[in-house]
């Protein structure tokens, strides 16, 4: 894959980096001569100095022929630009923006930007994936399918322990895809499976049904 | 110093003769080998592996004259097109892989914007190069 | 009208106190403060602190109820994102935007917005008085 990294700074030199390790061509476009001249120096042709939010450069860069762009500048208006411009201009097939404000991901999604990451929502998720009393943990989010995969625990204080699948009054949206048990092995639910303390259920839901799941999970 | 191997880039300028010349004398009594090397480079809209049959030929003219620069003075020479996208660091890149003793260069008096200029190549390789370089201006 | 204005610099101190003497209902917002000694004393709208690109900044300034938002900041990105929000997002019925890389300019009056490009429109306005004087040269 030919794939465009716009901005040289920390994230985009590693991502440059992993991105030659796994034998893709990339370029990174920097503004900056100097991180340019220390990229080149260390990893060879693969920086090119100008602004990733021009079309001539894009042009002169050969994006038209490139498979992504990630935009991974330290500013949400310069990547939601070299966004736009690759794809409305150069026909990328992909898009990737990295943003500051994660409020920003319903606009960028919106104006075309096809994935965005926040370095501060994966933070929060990670940090409700270490709290282990977090009754609810989003694991991961289908962004095209307007979907998250969740994991829910079920405590000796749930309602529901001892009931069957089939009685809990599950939002419409999600689908319960695993239970793992405290002991025991894993097994995929049934109408007529029991829930117990401890079980673990891996669910698939809509963000906006996540809070209504746990309820009916848990009955709290 | 040794000769044994030396690297000569050439772009097809007229002190590509004289860096040529210079290289075999060097090389000679060493009984150095001498490579002539040509960087086609590849802008960024075309793959690396594309191939410009202009670009190519043009610059297998321009190591077909320094190799009969060679000729003359009775030394043979190998000659390489390398394709890169930028031509210091394919320079840089060959004289690594081959392991040369050093690298030798002719360059021509240019300006730039009015001014002295000695372009991005020659301080690219000045400054990356894993040996000694020789520049020679004509 | 009410009008705002993202980006308090010459042309947006001026422009606002132009649509302010003829009576319209001005907002200039700015993220930095200092820029505000560029409106006149005279001036009878409101100067903000904010920062345009933000959504929160936006409807603080009153973007919900805005007839026109008019981007004029420095940076062609800035105003690019903090139209594309009046415009998509609060539907602002008017949002015109200052662009200066005419290229970019181009392309994002392509996809629908209303752009200046101050480049274009003052080397063409530079040539056109060129040829004027040469046409009256020759006559």
């Amino acid at each position: 894959m030919y794939i465009i990294v716009v901005g040289g700074g920390r994230l985009g030199y590693y991502l440059l980096k992993a991105l030659l390790n796994e034998g893709h061509e990339v370029l990174v476009l920097e503004k900056d001569v100097r991180v340019c001249k220390t990229i080149t120096d260390e990893l060879g042709s693969v920086c090119f100095r100008g602004d990733g939010c021009e079309a001539s450069t894009l042009a002169e860069v050969g994006t038209g022929r490139a498979d992504m762009l990630v935009a991974v500048t330290g500013d949400d208006e310069d990547n939601l630009v070299a966004c736009q411009v690759a794809k409305h201009k150069h026909n990328v097939p992909r898009t990737i923006a990295r943003l500051r404000n994660p409020q920003n991901a319903a606009l960028f999604k919106k104006l075309g930007v096809d994935v965005t990451i926040s370095t501060t929502d994966i933070i929060i998720e990670t940090i409700e994936r270490e709290v282990p009393t977090h009754p609810l943990t989003q694991l991961m989010s289908l962004d095209e399918k307007g979907l998250v995969i969740v994991d829910v625990k079920i405590s000796t204080e749930s309602t529901t322990v001892g009931k069957m699948v089939k009685e809990l009054s599950l939002p419409k949206e999600s689908k319960l895809a695993l239970i793992i048990p405290h002991e025991g092995s894993t097994h995929v639910p049934a109408a007529n499976t029991v829930l117990r303390a401890g079980d673990q259920i891996i669910a698939v839901t809509s963000p906006e049904t996540k809070e209504a799941l746990r309820a009916a999970l848990r009955g709290i | 110093m040794e000769f044994k191997k030396v690297l000569v880039p050439v772009v097809g300028s007229e002190a590509d003769g004289e860096a040529m010349k210079l290289a075999c004398r060097l090389a000679k009594k060493d009984k150095g080998k001498v490579w002539a090397v040509s960087v086609v480079a590849i802008k960024r809209v075309l793959p690396l592996d594309a191939e410009i049959d202009s670009e190519i030929r043009s610059a297998e003219d321009v190591l077909d004259s320094v190799e009969s620069v060679a000729e003359e003075e009775d030394y043979e020479v190998e000659t390489d097109v390398l394709q890169a996208r930028e031509v210091g660091p394919a320079i840089v890149d060959e004289a690594v892989e081959r392991g040369v003793d050093i690298i030798l260069m002719g360059i021509t008096y240019k300006r730039r914007f009015g001014q002295f200029n000695l372009g991005n190549v020659v301080p690219y390789v000045l400054k990356n190069s894993p040996c000694p370089v020789i520049l020679y201006q004509q | 009208m009410k009008i705002i204005i993202m980006g308090c610099g010459r042309v947006g101190a001026r422009f606002a106190s132009l649509m302010d003497e003829d009576g319209h209902e001005v907002t200039v917002l700015d993220n930095d403060t200092y820029s505000f000694r560029r409106l006149p004393a005279s001036f009878g709208g409101t100067a903000l602190f904010g920062n345009g690109i933000d959504e929160e900044a936006q409807k603080r300034a009153g973007i919900e109820e805005a007839d026109v938002f008019v981007a004029l900041t420095q940076g062609d990105n800035r105003n690019v994102m903090s139209c594309q929000i009046a415009k998509h997002v609060f539907n602002v019925p008017r949002v015109m935007c200052r662009i200066y890389d005419p290229l970019r300019e181009e392309m994002y009056s392509a996809l629908g917005l209303e752009t200046i490009s101050p480049t274009k429109v003052f080397a063409q306005l530079l040539k056109d008085k060129i040829d004027k004087k040469e046409e009256k040269a020759e006559d």
